[in-house]
This record gives C-alpha cells, structure tokens and sequence, in this order.
C-alpha cells in the first residue's frame, strides 16, 4: 500500500532520470531504494523541519510494523504446524523450600556471605559422609502429592558422575534408578495460557519426581578467573520430567508455568524462575505429520523424530522462544536434506537461534551407580495421608472455587487474586469476604456471592490501583480486611455512594485507621438521600447551562451525552450525596419525558 | 614395664628399623609424653581409662587425624591435613590411646604388598630364609610392620578385600576385621565404601578385642554403622541357647570349605592349614566339610565392584578444594577446560589409575550389565553361599529362602582356612616388573569373600614345628603362615576366641 510520503522523500525522484505520475515514482523509488547497488540516498536527505513525523506517528507505525511482523510469524508458524508435528517434553529443576541441604545439616540460603555455609560432606573431604536430612522429604512429598503422582514406598539414591568445579565431590546424587515419585499428571487450561490449538484443556503426564544436589554456583571472571559459591552445594532439589506429550511451544511454556504455580502453592518451593529458584530444560522433537511414524521412542512414547535437548532456560518466555527457534531449525535441516543430531544445545535470552552444546559423540556417560553410603528411602502411607490431608488448596481447585457459584468471580479475577503476592492476596480476600459475611449474616446465596464479587472488584482494582499508584508492595495491613468489608458493606447498604467510597479507601490507604463506622460518622461521609425535589431542581439547573445539549439528546436520541448532566448534577449537588442513578433517572424523566 | 617405658622403646624402635612403616612417625617429644605419664599415674592408682590407657596404637594413613597429615600415600594428598578426626581416633584418644603415629599404606588401599605408594614401599620385619626381603603385605602394610617391630602397641588397618588379614598373615601377626557397619568409618577415606572396614592389628588377640569393644559402638555421623537396636537384637540372640553355648559348654562345628583347597595353594599353606584343623580337632572340635560354590567367582566380582566404586570415591580429587595440584597450568588451556586432568595424572600412581579406569569401564552405559550388575549378583550369592552353611542366621537377612534342605547339610560355627594362598612373595619379585597386576590380586582369594558378604574374619599366626622333609614344607621359609577364621555376621566375638585358640600357636604332624 502507498501512502503520500512527506515532501523530503519525494524530493529523492531527482535519483530518477524519468518523470512520471507521482505515485508510479514513489513506487520506483521504494524498489531503487532497496537495491543494494544504488548508494543509500537516505542519508543526504535531510527532511523540512515541517516534515518530521511525528512521534506518535511514529510510534503508531512502529508499532503496526510490529504487530505485522507478528501476524507473520504467526502465520507462517500456522504453516509450518500443518505440514510438521512438534513433540516436547520438559524438565524442570526447583529448589526445594528447606532450612538444610540434602545430605548435610549446613543452611540452605541464597543470599548468605559466600561459602559460609559449608559442611565438610558438601566440600567433599576426605572421609566424610553423607547425612540425609529427613525433612527435605516434606516438601518433595508435598511436590510429588500436588502432581498427583504415585509415592514410590522405597527408592534409593544414585551417583551421576560427571566432572566440573561446581561439583566437588565428581558426581551428583541423584535419584535415577528408583525415584521416589512416578506416574503423575498436570493439567493445563485455556486460561494457563495453553496454545489455541491445545482446546480447554490437555493432561501432560509426569513420568517421575526425583530427589536431588544442586550444585555449587559459578560466576565467571573472564578471562580466567572463575569464582566458587558452595553455598548452594547440595541444596535439595526436586527433578520433575514430563512426557513428551506437548507439540506447541505456547502450551510448553504454560506447562513450566503451571508448575511453578502448583509447586509454589503447595509449599514445595520458595522462589520461581526470575530468582533462580527454578529451572528448565525442554526436549524437542519434530516430524512430517504425512510421513510414517518416527523410529524414536523416549519414555516409551514412540514414533517420534530425533530430539535435541536445550539446557538451562531460565525464564517462560524463553523457554517459548528457544523452542520454536529449535525447532524451526530442526525444520530447516530436514527440508534441506540434512538430518537432526542429538545433541544438547543451549539458548542465551534475546537470541534468534539455539546454540550447540556438545553432539552425540561428546555424550556424557554419567556412570550411574547407586551410592553405597546411603540407604534405600523407606516412606510410609502414614505420612503421605497426612501430607495429603493437610496439603493447601492447588491452583485448579482455587479457580474452580472462585468462579464457582460461591464467589462467582470472572475468571480474569480469580487468576490474579492467586498468582498474586504468592497468594497472600487471595488469602486477604478471603478475610473481606469472610468479614463481610459476618457482618451480614444469613443472608442468601445470590447476595452473598454478590457481596463475594464486589470484595473481588475492591481487593484487585481499587486497592490494587491505589497499591500501584503509591507504588508501594503488598502489605495486608495496609488497609484491614474489616475496613475493607465496612466500606464496601456500606456502599452495598447504599449508606455511601461509590465516590465516596473511593475516597474513603483512599484515606485509609493514607494510614487513617479510625474504624469505618466512627471515620463515616465523623467526617459527615454517610449518604442523606436528596428529596426527589432537590433532584429535580437539581437537573433543572444543569439544563439550564446546556439547552443545545438537551435538544441533541431529544432530536438525536444521543442518550450518551445523559452521563454530561448527571456529572454535573454531581458537582453542583452537595458532596457525597447525589446518587448517579438517581440522577440519570430524574434526567430522563426530564428530558426525554419517560419514567 | 610402666607404659612410658614402653612407649618409649616404641619410639625408638620407629627410629631404629629402616621399614618405612609409617608415613608420619611419632615426634620424639610432645604432648603424648605427658599423655602417657597421666596415663601411668592412673594405671598405679588402679584407675585407668581403659585397656589401652597410655598405650601407642599407629593409625593407618587413610584414617583422618587432624594433628597429623592424612595423605592415603598419594601424591595428590601428599601434603594434606584433614580438618577432622576420625571417629575411631577420638574413640581411641577418649579411651587414653596414644596416636603413634601414620602408617604407610598401598595408595588409598589398593594393593597387596604396600608397594603402591608415594612415599615409598614398606619392608617385611621378616626375611625368608635365605634372607631375602619378602612382601609385607597390603594395603595396611605399614600398620602390620609397625606392630611386628614392636614400633606400637597394636595398629588400625582398613580392610577393604583383606588389607588387615593379609599383612597380618605376611608379618605374623593378628589382624581382624570384624562384620560390616560395626565400627565407624566416619573419617576413613573411602575406597570402596560397601566393602571398606576398619580393621585392627595387633601381637595377640586379646589386645585386639579390647581395642575392638572400644571402637564397636553406633556412630550416628556414619550412615552405615548398624544401629543401636540392631545391635542389641544381635547381642540378645547371641545371648540366647544355642548360640549362647557354643565353645563355652558345646565343642565348635568347624567348617573347611573344598573349594578353598586350589591348585594355587603351596604346600607349606596346606599344612599348616591341615595342623590348624587337626590342632582344634583335638581339643574336641569337630572338622565338615562345607562348600562355598560361588568362591571362585568371588575374586573376579571383587575386581570390579571395589574399582567401580574406587572410580566414583576418586573423583573429588581435583586439587580444587585441597590436595596437591600439579604443576604448571592444569587442562588445555581454553576457557572451556578442565581443571584436573594433569593434576589427577601427576598425583595419583600406576595402580590406583589402573583401577579408576577399570571402575570407569564397569559403570560405563555399554558394559554396566556385563560387569557391575554380574558382579553384584555374584555379591549376592557369596552371601547367600556362607547363610548356608553357618548355623546362626544372618541377622540382618529375612530367614525365607532359607530351605531345610540347606539347613539339613552340615551347618558350621565358623570356617577356618588359610589367610592367602601362599607364603609372602620376595619384594624383588614385585619390584621386578615380572609379574602382572593381575598377580597381586590373586593374594586376596581367600579374603575377599568375607569382604563381599560384610562377614567377621580375622588372621592369626601360626607356625609348623621343625619343618621336616615329610611336612612338605617348602624350603625357604620359616613355618610361619596366617589362618583366618570366617564366622557370621554378628559372630565377631566367637571368631576372635576361634582365633585365640590358634594364634601363636606352634603345630607339629606328632
């Protein structure tokens, strides 16, 4: 499409021996000017003054350009999907929420003085021995329980042996042979984010749950100086290994997603990704849908292409991105003849392409023997029924609750008011509600699930504005679960109109902690409804200053324009009292004569 | 002799013989000296601490001490100090013991004749007799020299695939390693730990079994010491009739394994294995035959689980936390290289590499099933071998699977066999180079399988009488040769009594 072009563009037609209508110009100009042999003219134009783009313009068309781009990438992602089915599965390593490590009584921390918390067995010495701190298994059996897997009554630990600086002792213990958790499943919905084409809902199957080390963290001092923190040697781990049961990156990244969420919601884990607290790696795998079955199989799923592996993806966007980078690539190789190598691979944050690692003849053969220092993992029913009866309520459940008939949230809510401050702010909402209902109590479904919803509107929007605003982080004290179920009781009873309920949110924000009741009482902040009379008289003034307005809406019907008279009935009407409805009804009667 | 005195000719001793028994000896002087003057007082006053109040016992040089270096005679630890003792030192130093010093050992107790070490090869106190040097034995080969030249009270061994039993045999002296799990390994630097034990060397077994009952205790630090109440179950049964009346009221069933008796077994060996028999038969034990049919694949298993394990324990050598790096700039040099590998092929010897690189070949993907797996199934029926033939139970074994039929054979107290096949090799054969590794490892034949099955085993000296032309001894050697005596697990008490009734003692065919 051709657009007039500012005049110092159309000033380059001098480059252009031929005259000819404007337009058939610019059009030769644009094919010239991307024609690597004609020198760029751009830089010798210096457009008028009055011919700059504005930047808003600009920023339009940038981010037109932008949305283009995208359309495209999508389409042609659509494309590639029809003729190419894209196989993943994914990894992910947490961190366990522990006060020890795995195998020693020193802390677990994170932000502790360098090597300061080291046990001899973390630094590998001589003679030393493993001590298998028994309640890392809480939190690992919390894990294994909220994704749904099957507690395995004995497993036993295993040594990955592979050499590097962070890992002192050569090898990593594991749990490889027999993990302590097998068979699960997680399930992702529309609303985690899953691709379009995955439906509602899909189940990715978890294949297992193993405990193990962390290792040591390295930090580079190129060129040659590298740096030692054993601080985090030994930190209990947990490895959850999906099957290879996902085929769009979108629903790839919503998996890891979801199961941070599950992790963090069960108590198993302190941080997420953007700490470091939890990493991924994702294997994937691609073939000709028209084709026959591929002759790999992994986890026993079979008939897929050759996979590659890409480490460490520390973040969901990339793990999105490095998938579809990977497996355009893989796509590349196979059109072009080539074949896909397995190999492991690696993506950097910002790049276009995943990186090669090391290839199949650079494999590590980890040597996996079980570790004659540390006997088998003896768990018992008793304390998995346990664990199960007092496992916090999982993210599903939670959204199903919320939007369920008892609070009756819409969805784009209840995500939030869950994923939100690591769910202290559901649990502030739950307090309003709660508060609200004893304040009013017996009251009827409908009004209670009505009480529920306007509380879900004032937790997340009003106060999250004002939250926002201050820039100030989530505190629940800020404003008291009671204050906030006065308020909005208040405006329920219509005891206050909605302005001033804002307004009185906004002082306590500012730290008045009177009671509401006493604040409302005291400040003169309680509704007095208005006599029909004062209404009318009311209206009639606002008429008064607009008569043309009055006759647009009669003559046009342009109903919009009411909303003009109500605020100023507002304004002129004394503060807090003038109710909107009330207004715009006695405007209607008014102006376009109906009840 | 008061215990300074005693000391003291120890001391002397260590400084005396060139043996090079001890990687770290005693220093001449020292906080020990008021140590053992303590020790004297309380001994006068009839008060003391405990059978080896005051007493030097030398400490094997892969047990952690932290006053003294720990180098496990390797180049890469060569000058380190561990930050820790041991449980067994502290156990020995609570009970008023002297640590006499560290004694030499094949590099991290791999080897046969304690020739594999950085610091050189330890000498046989005994010569044969025509006067040749001959082989000490391994790998706590500088704790049975010490002991034999009366450089210390008595010595800590570890004894992985019989690194206490052999030396002891070869020095005439007694070594036991009791039942797996009994004695803390908290600080024993780990060769193979499902095998590694702490083994004690002594010049009679009584010495022995009281630095046994001081180091027999739970130790919470180790995740394989048996547990207190396993440790009462067994007491509790070994307390009750039968078990209770053995040797006491009852005469010993003494079991000989056929398949012990190997075309490899010299003459000398047979005999004085013979007149150890017949010396218990005669003092109203009774002689079964036994068969342990698994035995001859017990040494080949043995030669992949240790190094496969070896291989894994290893590997934190890397001279970055501690230890010696080797010189010049280790890896290749790029940003991406390794930090160990010139320190790892500077400071480890011959032997030790030979077995990391077996172990890593046996765990590898391709050859796991083949040697590691097989191996550890040949483990299983060793064990499952000896639970037929003893008639106390396993105590830690589920009694099912145990037939009537095998309860029917002939179930034996202990088993009584020679400590190796043959007298000591002479240290210019093994210098030579005209033997293969593989030779070595025949020694430890008959020690390895109580190793695999974590069973109670000691060696004791035993000398045939005036060697005449009849007995089949073969010329050259002094009479001398270790018999071990095997009980089950648990049994610990009934083997060294078993072993009290042969040490020291002189057989003759009259």
């Amino acid at each position: 499409m051709l657009r007039p072009r500012p005049r110092g563009t159309v000033r380059l037609l001098r480059f252009t021996p031929v005259t000819r209508p404007q337009n058939l110009h610019l059009l030769q100009f644009l094919q010239f000017s991307s024609l690597p042999t004609r020198s760029a003219p751009t830089p010798s134009v210096q457009p008028d003054s009055s011919d700059r783009v504005p930047l808003r313009k600009q920023l339009k068309q940038d981010a037109k350009a932008l949305k283009a781009q995208k359309r495209q990438r999508k389409e042609s992602e659509e494309a590639s999907r029809e003729i190419w089915e894209l196989t993943v599965g994914v990894e992910i390593h947490a961190q366990l929420d522990t006060k020890a490590k795995l195998f020693s009584r020193a802390a677990t921390s994170t932000s502790d003085l360098p090597n300061s918390n080291v046990a001899l067995f973390d630094l590998a010495f001589p003679g030393s021995q493993p001590e298998f701190q028994a309640a890392t298994l809480l939190p690992a059996l919390r894990a294994a329980i909220a994704l749904n897997c099957d507690i395995q009554p004995v497993s036993r630990f295993d040594r990955k042996h592979y050499f590097y600086q962070d890992q002192p002792s050569g090898y990593q213990i594991t749990q490889y042979y027999e993990p302590f958790a097998r068979n699960g499943y997680v399930d992702l919905y529309d609303h985690d984010g899953i691709a379009h084409e995955d439906g509602e809902r899909i189940r990715v199957d978890i294949k297992q749950v193993q405990l193990e080390q962390d290792t040591a963290k390295s930090q580079e001092y190129p060129p040659s100086s590298q740096l030692l923190d054993f601080n985090r040697v030994s930190h209990p781990l947990i490895e959850v290994i999906t099957m290879p049961q996902i085929h769009t990156p979108a629903t790839a990244a919503a998996c890891v997603r979801k199961l941070q969420a599950i992790l963090q919601a069960c108590g198993a884990v302190t941080t997420g990704m953007e700490l470091g607290g939890l990493r991924a790696d994702v294997n994937v795998s691609i073939r000709r849908r028209e084709e026959a079955p591929g002759k790999n199989h992994y986890d026993g799923i079979t008939g897929l292409g050759q996979r590659t592996e890409i480490k460490n993806l520390s973040s969901f966007k990339a793990i999105e991105d490095a998938i579809i980078a990977e497996k355009n690539r893989q796509i590349a190789v196979l059109e072009s003849g080539g074949v896909v190598e397995g190999e492991t691979r690696g993506w950097a944050i910002g790049s276009t392409e995943t990186r090669r690692l090391r290839g199949k003849e650079g494999a590590v053969d980890y040597r996996y023997m079980p570790d004659p220092d540390i006997p088998p993992l003896v768990i018992g029913e008793d304390l998995i029924s346990r664990l199960q009866a007092t496992l916090p309520t999982a993210p599903d459940q939670l959204v199903a609750q919320l939007t369920g008939p008892e609070y009756g949230l819409p969805i784009e809510d209840a995500k939030p008011l869950i994923e939100l401050d690591d769910g202290a702010r559901l649990e502030y909402y739950q307090d309003v509600v709660e508060a609200l209902h004893s304040i009013r109590p017996g009251q009827d479904a409908a009004t209670r699930a009505a009480f529920a919803r306007m509380a879900g509107n004032w937790v997340l929007h009003e106060l999250g504005g004002l939250l926002t605003k201050a820039d100030r982080a989530w505190d629940s004290e800020i404003i008291p679960a009671r204050s906030l179920a006065d308020i909005v009781d208040h405006l329920q009873q219509k005891l206050i109109t909605g302005p001033t309920a804002k307004q009185v949110l906004a002082v306590v924000f500012e730290g008045d902690h009177r009671p509401i009741p006493q604040m409302l009482e005291e400040d003169n902040l309680l509704l007095r409804p208005l006599s029909r009379e004062e209404y009318l008289a009311l209206a009639e003034t606002a008429m008064a200053q607009n008569p043309q307005m009055v006759e647009q809406i009669r003559s046009k019907n342009q109903l919009g324009k009411l909303g003009w008279f109500v605020g100023q009935m507002m304004r002129t009407g004394e503060k807090g009292r003038v109710e909107a409805p009330k207004a715009e009804k006695v405007l209607r009667e008014l102006i376009l004569g109906k009840a | 002799m008061s215990l300074l005195r005693e000391a003291e000719r120890c001391l002397a001793n260590q400084h005396a013989h060139n043996l090079n028994a001890f990687i770290t000896p005693l220093s001449r002087s020292g906080q020990w000296l008021d140590r053992v003057k303590e020790a004297d007082q309380r001994s006068e006053k009839g008060t003391p601490k405990s059978a080896v109040d005051g007493r030097l016992i030398s400490i094997k040089d892969n047990i952690c001490t932290r006053q003294l270096p720990t180098t496990c005679g390797s180049g890469i630890l060569d000058k380190f100090t561990s930050p820790f003792n041991a449980t067994v030192v502290e156990q020995l130093e609570g009970a008023g013991a002297v640590i006499a010093g560290k004694t030499n050992l094949d590099e991290f107790g791999m080897g046969s004749h304690s020739v594999h070490s950085r610091f050189g090869p330890v000498k046989n106190i005994r010569r044969d007799s025509a006067g040749h040097e001959i082989s000490a034995g391994g790998s706590s080969g500088g704790s049975a020299v010490a002991v034999a030249a009366e450089q210390c009270y008595a010595a800590l061994g570890t004894d992985t695939g019989g690194s206490v039993r052999l030396p002891a045999a070869y020095t005439g002296t007694v070594g036991f390693k009791p039942s797996y799990g009994l004695i803390s390994r908290w600080g024993v630097v780990a060769y193979a730990n499902s095998l590694d034990t702490v083994g004690i060397l002594g010049t009679n077994t009584s010495s022995v079994r009281d630095i046994f009952a001081i180091l027999n205790h739970h130790d919470p630090r180790d995740p394989t010491s048996l547990s207190k109440s396993s440790r009462s179950r067994i007491l509790s049964q070994l307390q009750t009739s039968p078990l209770s009346t053995r040797l006491i009221s009852k005469p010993l069933r003494i079991g000989v394994p056929l398949e012990y008796n190997i075309s490899e077994l010299t003459p000398s060996v047979r005999t004085s294995w013979l007149l150890s028999l017949a010396h218990l038969q005669k003092q109203g034990h009774t002689i079964h035959p036994v068969s342990l049919p698994t035995t001859k694949h017990a040494l080949s298993a043995y030669y992949v689980l240790a190094p496969a394990e070896a291989s894994s324990n290893l590997a934190k050598y890397d001279g970055v936390r501690y230890g010696t790096r080797g010189d010049g700039p280790d890896g290749n040099g790029q940003p991406e290289g390794v930090l160990y590998s010139n320190t790892r092929g500077t400071g480890f010897g011959a032997e030790v590499q030979r077995r990391i690189l077996l172990g890593t070949f046996s765990l590898s993907a391709d050859s796991m099933d083949n040697y590691f797996i097989q191996a550890q199934r040949v483990r299983r029926l060793v064990q499952r071998d000896f639970n037929a033939v003893f008639s106390a139970q396993h105590p830690l074994f589920d009694a099912r699977g145990r037939s009537d039929e095998a309860a029917a054979e002939a179930e034996v107290d202990v088993i009584v066999c020679p400590t190796a096949p043959s007298s000591p090799p002479r240290a210019s054969d093994l210098s030579s180079g005209s033997k293969s590794p593989l030779d070595a490892y025949v020694n430890d034949v008959f020690t390895v399988p109580a190793s695999l099955a974590g069973l109670p085993a000691i060696s004791v000296p035993v000398t045939v009488a005036e060697p005449g032309r009849d007995s089949g001894v073969d010329a050259g050697t002094d009479g001398l040769a270790g018999i071990q005596v095997v009980g089950q697990y648990g049994d610990d008490e009934l083997v060294m009594s078993v072993g009290e009734l042969l040490a020291g003692s002189r057989l003759s065919e009259q």
